[in-house]
């Protein structure tokens, strides 16, 4: 599904964030990556929803070569995936219902279809009561779940989330990391970054450690072993 | 699959509309600013070509009412009247012509003169001092057939003077020639000045709508549908604007016809400007439509390059 091989990123005037990356996720999987803030996560993200092109090395998703795409094709390729984001990125002009349709706006789906989906997707995250609320009058995990209602709502196949618990307490992070996972067993290849000790949910699953630009590990590690 | 791709492109422009006439909606009060801007831009040229197109209608029906005048020399005899005459039906150029022989000129001028003080004079003159003459309709009404035709007359033997009175009408078209190529300088100016306001207002837009377009664009919209509700905001805003122009024009002609018809009754015409114009409003409306769109096009495709997503 995504193949990093030997993928080198450097941000103009700055030494390489990420150095000569390769692994691969297969379809299906939850994916975790982490590592201490700036070790490059985000940049990992950006560079598989082709947000950033990579310096060196090539990066595939669904066998299509990233930095080969032409410009016109990334808006079809970025519909593939379902992203979040650890500020949220809502659109507090407009009500929860307004801020899910825009995806699927986006793809041409309006009218009751749009409406079916934009409420099946509340419904997941538990907002279903709050689709006329206004995003600012929500709570910060609230306001998260909404971000991930707005990302699932178009059905990705993919789902990237950028320390979707960041500023979360710990209560808020473990029901966001229960809705990750809800995603994952219908099937959704899902990768989360985060900086963080993971919740308990996380009992097996595949963690890309990332260590000043560097890959470390690419195992299938317990929470136990992460933690130690 | 077509269908598909079809029904999606629908959905997207009327999304696009709707999401203007929203927008449009709740800042009434700055879009009928920016639409009152574009009105009063297309209505100043559309005035003066409104005023210049019926004064040179005016002159293009006094043209074709101008004849010219031949008179023969006073010493002209029966047969060489009737030599010219010849001349004259065998030339096609002439629409048709009138003989007034100077008999009955010295009997029309002396009708005419029976009742005022010329009419002593008049009588003292002891022989007819008017020459025969020949009324000639062309069949052009050009200034330069006319001028022509006027010449090859002039030529016949026989003939004293050959008169055209055109010389007014021409100066005066070649007047509305020159106003006509400054309304159109006018016209371009205010269109530039519009692009740049519209360019403008749109680019204020972008910027508070930045969040969402960098969203959209994260999500995986196309620059197409980024740029559509701006693109149809700036064709909105120069179809009201347009519109607002009309209602405008028909204003101020509303308020000046009656002083072109006290003008135009000083010259027996009962000319007055109509109060709507079917073709120029058509082209104030097209016009103004192309210029919000184009100027919001401009401004949109420089200010989404400059948006960066990361």
């Amino acid at each position: 599904m995504i193949k990093f091989d030997q993928v080198t990123k450097r941000y103009p005037g700055s030494n390489e964030v990420l150095k000569n990356i390769s692994f691969n996720i297969e379809a299906g999987e939850l994916v975790f990556v982490t590592g201490h803030s700036g070790a490059g996560k985000s940049t990992l993200l950006k560079l598989i929803a082709a947000i950033e092109r990579p310096t060196s090395g090539t990066v595939l998703v669904a066998n299509q070569n990233i930095s080969k795409l032409k410009p016109s094709a990334i808006p079809f390729m970025r519909r593939r995936f379902g992203l979040v984001f650890q500020d949220h990125k809502l659109l507090y002009d407009r009500n929860c219902f307004d801020n899910v349709i825009l995806p699927l706006h986006i793809n041409g789906i309006s009218g009751s279809e749009a409406a079916k989906r934009v409420r099946a997707a509340l419904d997941k995250v538990g907002l279903l009561h709050k689709e006329k609320a206004m995003p600012i009058t929500l709570s910060g995990g609230e306001q998260q779940r909404l971000a991930i209602a707005r990302a699932v709502v178009s059905r990705p196949s993919i789902l990237i989330a950028d320390e979707p618990t960041g500023n979360l307490d710990a209560s808020y992070a473990a029901e966001i990391m229960e809705i990750f996972h809800a995603f994952h067993q219908v099937g959704v290849t899902v990768i989360i970054a985060t900086h963080e000790a993971l919740g308990k949910t996380v009992i097996r699953n595949r963690i890309l450690h990332i260590d000043h630009g560097e890959l470390k590990s690419s195992e299938l590690l317990s929470t136990e072993s992460l933690k130690s | 699959m077509s269908a598909n791709i079809i029904s999606t492109l629908l959905n997207h422009h009327a999304q696009a509309i709707k999401l203007v006439l929203t927008r449009m909606h709740n800042n009434a009060a700055s879009t009928f600013m920016i639409c009152l801007v574009i009105a009063v831009a297309m209505c100043v040229p559309g005035v003066f070509y409104m005023g210049v197109d019926h004064l040179s209608k005016l002159t293009n029906h006094m043209q074709d009412e101008t004849e010219i005048s031949l008179f023969l020399k006073l010493d002209a005899d029966k047969d060489t009247l009737s030599e010219i005459e010849g001349i004259l039906a065998k030339n096609a150029a002439i629409k048709q012509y009138a003989l007034v022989t100077k008999e009955q000129a010295w009997q029309q001028f002396k009708e005419k003169s029976a009742t005022n003080e010329v009419n002593n004079q008049v009588n003292q003159l002891a022989k007819n001092p008017l020459p025969d003459a020949f009324f000639i309709q062309a069949k052009s009404a050009e200034p330069e057939a006319l001028e022509l035709l006027k010449n090859e007359l002039q030529a016949i033997p026989g003939i004293e003077q050959a008169l055209l009175n055109t010389e007014w009408a021409k100066r005066l078209s070649t007047l509305l020639t020159l106003g006509k190529k400054i309304i159109l300088f006018v016209a371009a100016l205010l269109a530039l000045a519009l692009l740049v306001i519209i360019g403008n207002t749109v680019r204020m837009q972008i910027l508070t709508q930045k969040d969402e377009i960098v969203v959209s664009k994260l999500i995986g919209a196309t620059s197409s549908f980024i740029r559509m509700p701006f693109l149809y905001a700036g064709i909105l805003y120069g179809l009201l604007g347009g519109i607002l122009a009309i209602v405008l024009l028909a204003a101020i002609v509303l308020g000046f016809n009656q002083s072109v018809m006290q003008l135009s009754n000083l010259y027996n015409s009962d000319f007055s400007l109509p109060l709507f114009n079917p073709s120029l409003s058509i082209s104030i409306i097209c016009a103004a439509i192309f210029i919000g769109w184009l100027g919001s096009y401009l401004a949109v495709t420089r200010a989404i390059a400059a948006i960066k997503i990361t």
